[in-house]
């Protein structure tokens, strides 16, 4: 049986470590367990600070004299053009505002790596509550184990993004209310799997896993189970102040 | 003609891989060089010796520690050619201010100012760690060090920085 030191010092260097040693311990000692929720608090704020705009980085959309510093070579004249064509799409990528939904979600997707962790420790109820809440929505119990929640910038809204844990893995949710989908949609594209469903009167929920080994059949059950112990709190066609 | 529909696709292909993965490389860059412009400079000079260099990436999943390679490797490079002038970590932070201070909340802002001020050798890993979602052994294996330095980098990291936020530390244990 692993000590609070110990305990503590292997959570600061893998707050995410799901080994059942440190849960035990988590289990039997509050002052372990207050510091958890510490540091959870703290390390959903570093993978947001760690997020930077990208819009506000990306290369220029235009070839530019790269620094001599850098040594661009003569050679690679045709390597450059491809690059800067990569560069061009690459931002026109970022600014084209109504492109497929399913990709939408895939670059959102990889836009946040850290959300896919396998864990058994939930996301802090109060952050779920404010995340929901933002979308006029609650969760019934039978969702599962949800381990990240964040309200997120996507095409122009702020929506909930949410990881449930299953015993295939992380399965990620993205409730759309402002994204209406006339039918099911099932898509796998760039190492994600996933299906965007209707919702009525509600938009859409985007569900999906990374990697190909849970099938479409298995998400599409998840996304029902989810669809499920969604509680609307606020009617979208009631007049709004 | 075969041979040009067959190098088409080998740029599309290239191309799609470079626009899903420039996101977190630019992050990447920044965090590691601290600066805006010299990452956006190294990115692009990344992406230019991948396409010379695409043929040894065998298997696609493993792009993006093979992006993250070249680009320490760009970045150290970028040292060795320009004598770099050492720079208080105020400037830089008031130098990146538009950037680091782009967050919607004042906490982000004071926290990217601490990443900024943590030693370089306490700050890649955490990178790697939490913005790239690399395991311990990717992290030793890309930094070239034992999986016990890792984590005790990411130990001292966290430390530091929770320090320098001024964080209720009184539970951390001492070392």
């Amino acid at each position: 049986m692993i000590d609070c030191t110990r305990y503590r010092q292997a959570m600061l260097a893998q707050p995410h470590d799901a080994d059942p040693e440190l849960r035990e311990h988590r289990a039997s000692c509050p002052e372990c367990t207050l510091f958890t929720e510490r540091l959870l608090r703290f390390e959903s704020g570093l993978q947001r600070a760690l997020r930077v705009a990208v819009a506000d980085a990306v290369v220029p959309l235009r070839p530019r004299a790269p620094r001599r510093a850098l040594g661009f070579r003569k050679g690679w004249a045709m390597a450059a053009g491809m690059v800067v064509a990569v560069v061009v799409a690459g931002g026109l990528w970022l600014g084209v505002p109504r492109s497929s939904l399913a990709a939408d979600v895939v670059t959102h997707m990889q836009e946040e790596p850290q959300a896919w962790r396998r864990t058994d420790v939930p996301v802090q109820s109060a952050a779920l509550q404010d995340v929901l809440r933002d979308s006029h929505l609650r969760l019934a119990a039978g969702t599962g184990l949800v381990s990240y929640a964040a309200s997120c910038h996507f095409r122009g809204h702020q929506v909930p993004h949410l990881v449930i844990q299953t015993e295939g893995g992380p399965v990620t949710v993205m409730v759309l209310v402002h994204e209406h989908a006339q039918k099911p949609v099932q898509f796998d594209e760039q190492g994600y799997r996933g299906v965007i469903v209707p919702v009525a009167g509600h938009g859409s929920l985007a569900v999906l896993t990374r990697g190909p080994a849970t099938d479409f059949g298995t998400i599409e059950h998840t996304a029902h189970r989810v669809l499920d112990s969604i509680v609307w709190t606020e009617d979208p066609s009631a007049p709004r102040p | 003609m075969k041979d040009q529909v067959g190098g088409n696709h080998k740029r599309a292909r290239f191309e799609a891989l470079c626009r899903s993965l420039r996101p977190d490389l630019l992050r990447f860059a920044f965090w590691l060089s601290r600066d805006r412009a010299l990452a956006e400079d190294v990115v692009q000079e990344t992406m230019l010796r991948a396409w010379k260099a695409q043929d040894s990436l065998l298997d696609e999943a493993a792009a993006k520690p093979w992006f993250l390679t070249i680009i320490r490797r760009e970045f150290a490079r970028s040292f060795e050619r320009k004598r770099f002038v050492t720079v208080d970590v105020d400037e830089l932070v008031a130098r990146e201010e538009p950037m680091l201070a782009a967050a919607e909340e004042q906490n982000l802002a004071e926290l990217r100012a601490a990443l900024f001020k943590l030693p370089d050798e306490y700050r890649e890993p955490l990178v790697l760690q939490v913005l790239m979602g690399f395991s311990t052994a990717e992290i030793a294996r890309e930094l070239g060090l034992s999986g016990a330095a890792v984590l005790t980098r990411l130990f001292r990291a966290r430390k530091q920085l929770r320090t320098l936020c001024g964080e209720d530390t009184s539970l951390d244990p001492e070392s």
